[in-house]
């Protein structure tokens, strides 16, 4: 127990110097704020090696704000997303909290008008040169909550997401398999990694979602970017029944029938499937990011990553976006402290320590730092499909945000559609469905 | 349950009401408040923060006649009677005359064993179940590989045929216990003498399982298919926990239903309205098993 102790007291005092130095560097130390404040902060970042990040930028926020004392609480994601509604409308509710994007959270805070807008704050920040529009509009709505992806900034992401192939580098070495750079490549690639009596996608579609991202991956590559901005916001009034999102439902029943997946899939779910893709079963698996600091840890094998190639000629599209992001409650005492907060979220600093942990910031990462971020590795990876798409413009969308049925409609129809229950027109028919009903009942 | 005896004549049988208002005013917070509030909900076009509510009368009980994906969960919550149900309460029976009428050695021990389901926390019987019917490397299916019945392998969970009936059985393994209980408990009250007679009179063990034993246990049949049939049309853990409602609708539940359509989507008055048919639905079966089984011991009498 004393033996902690020390430990403890080294880490906080090189903590503090640390932070000295931050404040040293930091343009406008708050001289207004000499009275005690106490900023009460929810956030979702409950695993370890994320709830450290946070803990860190939360001593360095209170070192370079005197007086300023942070009040955390750490909430799963579903915790929050339940509990953040009615405690926003609260006059102790949280200051800043973190908020879910779409229409069903985020949406209906605004709806309510429980968020304060961001805008005043993003000029005075210029958080325009940390974020690209297209990230920006993630976190926007028209002030009545019923347009997303346009007015209004509500929220700011500290750490982002992209969604592409993960690869067993020591399977790929053994067979001479290459990373494809075509989706044709890709196919092939599929067909003889199941010649070699290997699984070549693991997947799992027992818990549903991530049969979403299976299914959106493939089509992000055949539809354009101003289709699956429409789609997602909910403008210019397009199909979901279209030849395009039929095709990819084709593509994804013939990966199934010709054994592409993991045999079973439908009965696996998706932690089972990970840890068997850990575990150094399968040769590829198609998720998020978020995936990449499991693997990096407690396993011998050696992954990488890369982003499902386009078809020849046409361009790469991927799912991505960036995380939860940070809200201010609208009815605040101290809005201006609570902004300067965000922005610390966002600064390079965080970046850097988001990196650090192993997790894609949103942002981009210093110049030049002391911290010696390493890249030679699959963190590397998808960092780099981070940038790539985001320099190319190529960040897409997760489609299940499109309506609030979204997520349930498509996990039901796409476990028919891999089940054999229905085809890949029944598909697009059912999902156009809810489609054009929320499209009708927005319109009213 | 005799009449009392020590009142003083003229003595206000009021008073005793008194002791009833500290668990009564619990019972109305907790319980008949949030009853009421669910009912009042389901008049309107409720949105998640409450803002923009309007009336709209009977508009959500007659949506959910068109409404397939309710329709859908309440037959499958009617399969699960089956399940729930039907199916422990015959097990319950078989078990109990098998442990009860004869002593055997390491009765207490088998007991609590086939006990042992009911006293898990229902999601945690949902991980393991999981767990049991993985496709490659879950118990089940190896069972089935090691005694030659590789045809019969099946992705359970993922099945559109099978996922109900494995979720089903599930169920079907949490309640024979609590039944089985039941019945062992009945049936030490059941005077031996029915047997004897009954023996010299000729009769086998068949005859006196149904013109005995079970007869004698039409209270505790009674109780035991109340309680389940309340259990299969208010499951909601179980399914969390195993399928979420999936492949497709196929385990789909009227209590998952409620929660993803109230708390996931917002849509809290329509999801109230699925709540209060339910609960109108469970009080008059329960009404009517009681009405069944009284009348049917008033006759006897």
């Amino acid at each position: 127990m004393k033996h902690f102790r020390n430990i403890f007291l080294v880490a906080m005092i090189s903590l503090l110097a640390l932070s000295s130095c931050l404040t040293a560097v930091t343009e406008e130390p708050m001289q207004d704020v000499v009275e005690e404040v106490n900023l009460l902060i929810w956030d979702q970042f409950y695993r370890p090696e994320e709830s450290a990040v946070i803990d860190i930028l939360n001593r360095e926020f209170e070192a370079s704000h005197p007086g300023v004392k942070i009040e955390r609480e750490v909430k799963v994601l579903d915790d929050l997303k339940l509990t953040v509604k009615l405690a926003l409308s609260e006059a102790d509710g949280p200051d800043v909290s973190q908020v879910n994007q779409g229409r069903s959270d985020m949406g209906e805070l605004v709806k309510a008008d429980l968020l304060l807008p961001l805008n005043d704050y993003s000029t005075k920040f210029e958080w325009a040169t940390v974020f690209s529009t297209s990230v920006a509009s993630r976190n926007s709505f028209t002030p009545d909550g019923k347009t997303f992806g346009q007015g209004n900034l509500y929220g700011v992401s500290p750490t982002a997401e992209v969604v592409g192939v993960f690869y067993n580098k020591g399977i790929f070495a053994d067979n001479d398999w290459t990373v494809p750079t075509t989706f044709e490549e890709f196919e092939t690639l599929l067909a003889e990694i199941k010649a070699a009596d290997v699984t070549p996608i693991s997947f799992g579609s027992l818990d549903g979602w991530n049969a979403i991202h299976e299914y959106s991956a493939i089509q992000h590559l055949l539809v354009s970017q101003d289709y699956i901005n429409d789609l997602t916001y909910g403008v210019n009034n397009v199909s979901f029944d279209t030849a395009e999102n039929r095709d990819a439902a084709q593509i994804l029943v013939d990966w199934a029938e010709a054994g592409y997946f993991t045999e079973g899939f439908a009965g696996i779910g998706y932690d089972d499937s990970n840890n068997n893709f850990k575990a150094g079963e399968g040769a590829m698996t198609i998720t998020g990011s978020w995936f990449a600091p499991e693997l990096m840890t407690g396993t011998d094998q050696e992954f990488g990553f890369f982003l499902l190639p386009g078809f020849s000629g046409k361009p790469t599209m991927a799912i991505g976006g960036v995380g939860v992001p940070y809200s201010i409650r609208k009815t605040t005492e101290n809005p201006d402290l609570a902004a300067e907060y965000l922005n610390w979220m966002i600064s390079p600093r965080a970046a850097e320590l988001w990196a650090v942990a192993g997790m894609l910031p949103a942002m981009s990462l210093p110049e030049e730092s002391d911290v010696k971020v390493e890249t030679d590795n699959l963190f590397g990876d998808t960092l780099f499909a981070w940038e790539t798409i985001n320099k190319n413009n190529a960040v897409g969308h997760y489609i299940d945000w499109a309506t609030p049925t979204f997520y349930d409609t498509l996990v039901a129809e796409l476990q028919k559609l891999l089940g054999g229950v229905s085809t890949p027109a029944d598909f697009t028919a059912a999902v156009e469905v809810d489609y054009a009903k929320f499209l009708s009942e927005q319109g009213e | 349950m005799k009449p009392q005896t020590h009142r003083r004549p003229g003595e206000s049988r009021w008073k005793g009401y008194l002791y009833l208002i500290p668990a009564f005013a619990v019972y109305l917070f907790f319980t008949l408040i949030p009853i009421l509030e669910t009912v009042r909900s389901s008049f309107y076009d409720w949105g998640a923060l409450g803002k923009s509510n309007t009336w709209v009368g009977l508009e959500n009980y007659l949506s959910l006649l068109n409404d397939s994906t309710f329709l859908k969960a309440f037959s499958n919550n009617l399969v699960f009677i089956i399940f729930y149900s039907f199916i422990p309460i015959l097990l319950g029976l078989f078990l109990a005359s098998l442990l009860g009428r004869f002593p055997i050695p390491g009765f207490t021990f088998f007991r609590t064993v086939l006990f042992l389901p009911q006293v898990i926390s229902m999601v945690v019987v949902g991980v393991i179940w999981r767990w049991m019917f993985h496709p490659t490397t879950g118990p089940v299916n190896l069972f089935l590989g090691a005694i030659g019945l590789e045809r019969l392998q099946q992705a359970w969970l993922g099945s559109f045929k099978w996922a109900l009936p494995a979720v089903g059985s599930v169920g079907s393994w949490v309640q024979y216990g609590f039944c089985m209980v039941l019945f062992l408990a009945g049936m030490q009250r059941i005077s031996e003498e029915y047997y004897e007679a009954s023996s010299l009179d000729g009769a086998n063990g068949l005859q006196q399982f149904f013109f005995i034993t079970i007869p004698e246990l039409k209270s505790e049949i009674g109780v035991a298919l109340i309680t389940t049939i309340i259990a299969a049309l208010r499951v909601f853990d179980l399914v969390y926990a195993t399928t979420r409602g999936g492949p497709g609708e196929s385990t789909l539940v009227t209590g998952f239903l409620i929660y993803r359509t109230a708390i996931l989507n917002n849509e809290i008055g329509y999801g109230a309205a699925v709540a209060t048919v339910l609960t109108i639905v469970i009080l008059s079966l329960s009404l009517l098993i009681r009405r069944l089984m009284t009348e049917s011991t008033d006759e006897e009498a």
